[in-house]
């Protein structure tokens, strides 16, 4: 009955916004993830991003990530790192904390997120040299 | 060990190193320093050789001059070429394209007897290849190699323009025809020993006349008003 | 050198008519003074159609008279025929065999047969056995496109070959010359039309190229490993119907159908050749000769060719304004105007300009417009001349018979010349002179090599007195002659005593004239001297100088004969013009114009021929167009030009000298004009006749574009290492 009124939504939700830490916490997180779930923690990456599971959710929603706090609204899917990229996109079960063969060598280089469109963003430039050599006059 | 280290500096350098060039004319090489001078003699002859040419036919005397050019040094070095073409005041280029033209014109050291025999088709008929298998033997030479004394050199040539008495073996300016094996080891011996044997056939005959012996023209020439007395003889009236 | 008797091409000098006319004349005196009857012409029948002829002509020449051609590979008009190609037969009624055609004087009533089953299978006969010995490397060779053999193959060939030994013995193969720096070669697709060996021992004069050896050993080459340097070597890549010669600089670099072609003028020398400016995508990509046979016929010196690299080397792209600090620091066009404006509002009038050698007539009209406009009078070229006023009088500083007409003369005196190098191409027709028509030649200058016989007379100036005076015995082979001339070098005329010298000879001139022959000429070494006279310049740095100026307009002038030190501590110097070399290298202001490729410009040329270029390719960055500068820095003086566009422009040039706009016309000065009578106030001063351009070095370098070529610099090397060659060979030889 109560699941035919749609109840058990409703405890879910009160149950998000205990998770969330509050009413405040809750329209905050919703504010900036549009959206508003509640979830296992699965684990943490080095930067800060947090990753949920939750199977009630259909295939394709039972995973998400919670950005870093500190990226507040400039969060971008190129953030999450490789060994995260994996789980995430259903390429594996096995989270990275729990898949202890996963390499490490020293040389792996950091991972970084997409800069395009950013000042830091990579722009080509050209190699050949020009058409028209220019004269400088101060060129002794 | 020591070897085997050099060995595999010196490698590349090896692999880097030109290959001789092919024959090459360049104006450090050594055919540019051949002192080329007429000699008294033949410049006299020379000169009598210019008076057959107009003032401006000059340049007609361009084949003699290169010949006699060659007689005196044995072949034509391009110093040689160059006298000429001053003498006759052409330019040093004409005078090496006709000189390169003609191939009577050597314009390498070759041996002091050139020996050149015909291989075309009425002296191959005729055993022409014998002839050049015995000299090649005879001289442990191929085609187109001197020796190393500088003394022969082998050529194939194409008609002497004595097919009549085929096969033939030119020695420098002398024709040997009618040969066979003999006649040319023959020859060739006499040739080792700076002995120039008479020219001609060997058959036995003289020139080209047949060889059973001339068939034809057998008594001298009638002298002139041969039968003309008969002619003048009133006719015996009938 | 023997003057050889050439077997001259019958289209050589024009038409048959004067071919035949001008021989008579050589041949014998007798036959030239009766009057000259046109020797009857006869009819042959080319394919059917009947062709009326003169005798002597060739098969070749009388099938083009009805528009049918013949292939060909060695027969070239402007050369002597050699008929050692044989793609040329035709078949020929009663003839056992096809004839040459190029080669075969026509008999009465013969019919040709240009397509015929024989002739056609001679064709493809001669074609197979060219393309046996050819190599297929068509889509690498640089001829791809713009190849005879190509052409004649896909024409005139067979579509299927019997060669099929390809595994067998392999194909012909020569190994490559080094000739040059401009000229590549790839020998193995050598013919042999042997057309290179004949213009370089007919027109250019050096027999550096032959032929080696014979049959399939038959090479082209220079005997000794030699390179092919003159100044005309350009021309043997034109002339190559394959890939055996090409150009070297150009080599890999565009396919024809890929370039834009665009008819221009040459203005790196005076001659005013007309060029072909091939571009591709903005680029100046190389420079072929376009034929007029008025003046450069169809060839072109090296210079003209080869140094349109530097077209895109030292090139100013930006306005550039002299810093406090003394250096010179790019500024946007309104800055650079504005900076100038100043300097001129506050010159008070004392305002100059002088025209450099890549000056066109519209820049040099809107700068004279512009500096009197603002009160100043001092307008000069770059080049001297000589001082008073010898240039009023349009006949005292042309070279008035006429490029053309120099190949007629049969007697010349240079005087202070060198046409080898001042003007190539006029030295050609000096060269025909000298071969067809028995002309001699005497010099006065230092002893060069004109690349045929000529005799010198000395060096000494007072030589000229004596040949003008009629004492010398020159003067008897000059006043004997039909068609003498008298030649006499721009720079010649800059000495101080260059008034007498010109004034000695344009009196002697009268004397040799004929009722339409000028045999005064004037050599001018700069494309744009003629012009700058025409519009009212002044020639000589020294004029300007005398009069302080303030502001001081270079227009192209980068000679290096202006320094900073002869000018006034205060001089505001802009410099307007394609290339930073000495001009803007003083310059306070630098504006940057176009180079030749890059605007329509009107030259007039040594002999008075207006002519204009063309834009091929755009300016560079901000650079403009020369007028335009001056257009817009008018405005911003407040004295705006009177003209807007080109047209205008153009119909105010019309205004000044008419002739200027009559565009290929060349516009003789009239006859009639009375030669300058100012008695000149010095006399011939003795001393030696010095002329900068002696050797082929010293050709290549001679204007901001071509020293900045790449290519040119290369030929200077090769040039000076060839001769150390030489020397050190002399050296071991001496040895």
């Amino acid at each position: 009955m109560a699941k035919f009124l749609g109840i058990n939504r409703l405890g879910r939700l009160f149950q998000a916004i205990r998770e969330a830490g509050g009413l405040k916490q809750a329209y905050l997180k919703l504010y900036r993830n549009d959206d508003l779930k509640t979830g296992k923690l699965i684990g943490i990456d080095k930067y800060g991003n947090k990753y949920y599971e939750n199977p009630y959710y259909f295939y394709g929603r039972n995973r998400w990530v919670e950005f870093t706090p500190h990226v507040n609204m400039d969060y971008d899917a190129s953030q999450i790192p490789a060994e995260w990229y994996g789980w995430m996109h259903y390429k594996t079960d096995l989270p990275p904390i729990r898949d202890g063969c996963r390499p490490k060598h020293k040389w792996i280089a950091d991972h970084s997120e997409n800069l395009s469109g950013t000042k830091e963003a990579y722009a080509p430039y050209t190699t050949t040299t020009p058409k028209i050599e220019a004269w400088n006059p101060n060129k002794k | 060990m020591y070897g085997i280290v050099k060995g595999l500096l010196q490698l590349p350098g090896r692999v880097l190193l030109k290959q001789p060039a092919r024959w090459k004319l360049d104006t450090t090489n050594m055919y540019d320093k051949l002192k080329f001078e007429f000699t008294e003699q033949n410049l006299c002859r020379a000169k009598e050789m210019l008076t057959n040419y107009g003032e401006k036919e000059q340049r007609g005397a361009l084949l003699p001059l290169l010949d006699l050019a060659q007689r005196q040094y044995g072949w034509l070095p391009i110093t040689a070429i160059k006298a000429v073409a001053d003498m006759l005041k052409v330019d040093h280029f004409e005078a090496f394209e006709v000189a390169s033209f003609y191939t009577m014109f050597r314009m390498r050291p070759e041996g002091k007897f050139r020996l050149m025999v015909c291989t075309s088709t009425p002296c191959f008929l005729r055993g022409s290849d014998v002839v050049l298998n015995t000299c090649k033997e005879v001289l442990n030479l191929n085609e187109n190699e001197t020796s190393s004394d500088m003394q022969f050199t082998l050529r194939t040539v194409c008609c002497y323009g004595a097919c009549a008495n085929a096969p033939v073996l030119g020695v420098n300016d002398d024709i040997y025809e009618d040969l066979t094996v003999p006649a040319v080891e023959d020859i060739l011996s006499c040739l080792k020993n700076d002995v120039i044997p008479p020219a001609g056939p060997r058959a036995g005959r003289f020139c080209s006349e047949p060889v059973s012996g001339p068939t034809t023209l057998l008594c001298p020439p009638t002298p002139p008003g041969y039968c003309m007395q008969e002619l003048c003889k009133p006719k015996k009236k009938c | 050198m023997i003057r050889a008797p050439l077997v001259k091409a019958l289209g050589a000098l024009g038409s048959p008519t004067h071919q035949i006319a001008s021989r008579a004349v050589r041949t014998s005196a007798v036959v030239a003074q009766t009057p000259a009857k046109a020797p009857e012409k006869i009819e042959v029948f080319v394919d059917d159609i009947p062709v009326k002829v003169l005798p002597g002509t060739t098969v070749l020449q009388a099938a083009a008279e009805i528009g049918v051609e013949i292939p060909r590979f060695c027969y070239h008009e402007r050369l002597a025929i050699a008929g050692n190609c044989r793609m040329c037969l035709v078949e020929v009624e009663k003839s056992p065999k096809p004839v040459a055609a190029c080669a075969m004087p026509v008999m009465k009533g013969w019919r040709i047969k240009t397509n015929s089953d024989l002739t056609r299978k001679a064709r493809e006969g001669v074609m197979e056995f060219l393309l046996m010995n050819h190599p297929l490397d068509c889509p690498i060779c640089d001829q791809g496109g713009e190849c005879d053999l190509q052409d004649q193959a896909m024409a005139f060939g067979s579509d299927r070959s019997r060669f099929t030994d390809i595994n067998y013995t392999g194909k012909r193969a020569v190994e490559d010359k080094d000739i040059g720096p401009l000229v590549k070669t790839v020998m193995t697709r050598c013919i042999h039309c042997t057309r290179c060996v004949r213009f370089a021992s007919e027109v250019a004069g050096v027999d550096d190229l032959g032929t080696t050896g014979r049959g399939n050993d038959m090479q082209i080459g220079t005997y000794v490993e030699k390179l092919f340097l003159t100044e005309l070597s350009g021309n043997v890549i034109d002339l190559c119907p394959v890939g055996a010669l090409t150009n070297k600089p150009y080599s890999f670099v565009a396919r024809p159908w890929e370039i834009r072609k665009v008819s221009s003028i040459d203005v790196l020398d005076a001659v005013g050749s007309n060029i072909v400016v091939s571009t591709r995508t903005n680029e100046v990509l190389r420079i072929l000769p376009r034929e007029n046979d008025d003046v450069n016929e169809e060839w072109l010196a090296d210079k003209s060719r080869f140094a349109c690299d530097g077209l895109k080397r030292q090139r100013l792209v930006a306005p550039m304004v002299r810093m406090p600090n003394g250096e010179l620091q790019a500024v946007e066009w309104e800055g650079a105007l504005i900076a100038v404006a100043k300097a001129l509002k506050n010159a008070g009038g004392q305002i100059a300009g002088v025209a450099g050698q890549l000056a066109d007539v519209e820049a040099m009209v809107a700068l004279k417009d512009l500096v009197n406009r603002l009160g100043g009078e001092n307008l000069v070229t770059e080049q001297d001349f000589i001082k008073g006023s010898g240039i009023d009088v349009r006949s005292s500083y042309l070279l008035n018979s006429s490029i053309a007409g120099l190949a007629t003369t049969d007697a010349v005196l240079l005087v202070g010349t060198n046409p080898r190098y001042e003007a190539p191409l006029v030295n050609t027709r000096l060269r025909k002179a000298f071969m067809h028509n028995e002309m001699q030649l005497a010099s006065i200058g230092p002893n060069i090599d004109l690349s045929y016989e000529h005799k010198n007379l000395g060096a000494d100036a007072s030589l000229i007195k004596d040949v003008c005076s009629g004492s010398h015995e020159f003067s008897k082979v000059l006043e004997g002659a039909k068609k003498p001339a008298i030649i006499i070098g721009a720079d010649l005329l800059a000495r101080p005593d260059g008034a007498a010298i010109h004034a000695t000879i344009s009196e002697y001139c009268q004397k040799l004239k004929k009722a339409d022959w000028n045999p005064f000429n004037v050599l001018h070494n700069s494309a744009s001297q003629v012009g700058a006279f025409d519009v009212g310049y002044q020639p000589g740095l020294q004029r300007m100088l005398q009069n302080q100026p303030k502001v001081l307009f270079l227009l192209n002038a980068d000679s290096g004969k202006l320094t900073r030190d002869q000018l006034p501590k205060d001089c505001f110097v802009v410099y307007i013009g394609s290339h930073g070399d000495n001009g803007a290298s003083i310059a306070d202001a630098v504006l940057p114009g176009a180079a030749y490729t890059e605007k329509q410009g009107i030259y007039v040329n040594t002999e008075g021929r207006a002519q204009q270029t063309l834009p091929g390719v755009s300016p560079p960055g901000m650079a403009r167009e020369d007028w335009k500068i001056l257009r817009a820095l008018s405005e911003i003086v407040g004295k705006p030009l009177a003209y807007d566009t080109l047209d205008e422009l153009r119909s105010r040039l019309d205004d000044i000298a008419p002739h200027l706009t009559r565009l290929g016309e060349l516009v003789p000065a009239s006859n009639s004009e009375a030669s300058p009578q100012t008695t000149p106030n010095k006399s011939i001063s003795g001393g030696a006749i010095d002329v900068k351009l002696k050797e082929l070095r010293d050709y290549f370098m001679t204007d901001a574009i071509s020293r900045a070529s790449p290519t040119m610099a290369k030929c200077i090397s090769a040039v000076n290492k060839q001769q150390r060659q030489n020397e050190e060979a002399k050296q071991s030889a001496a040895i």
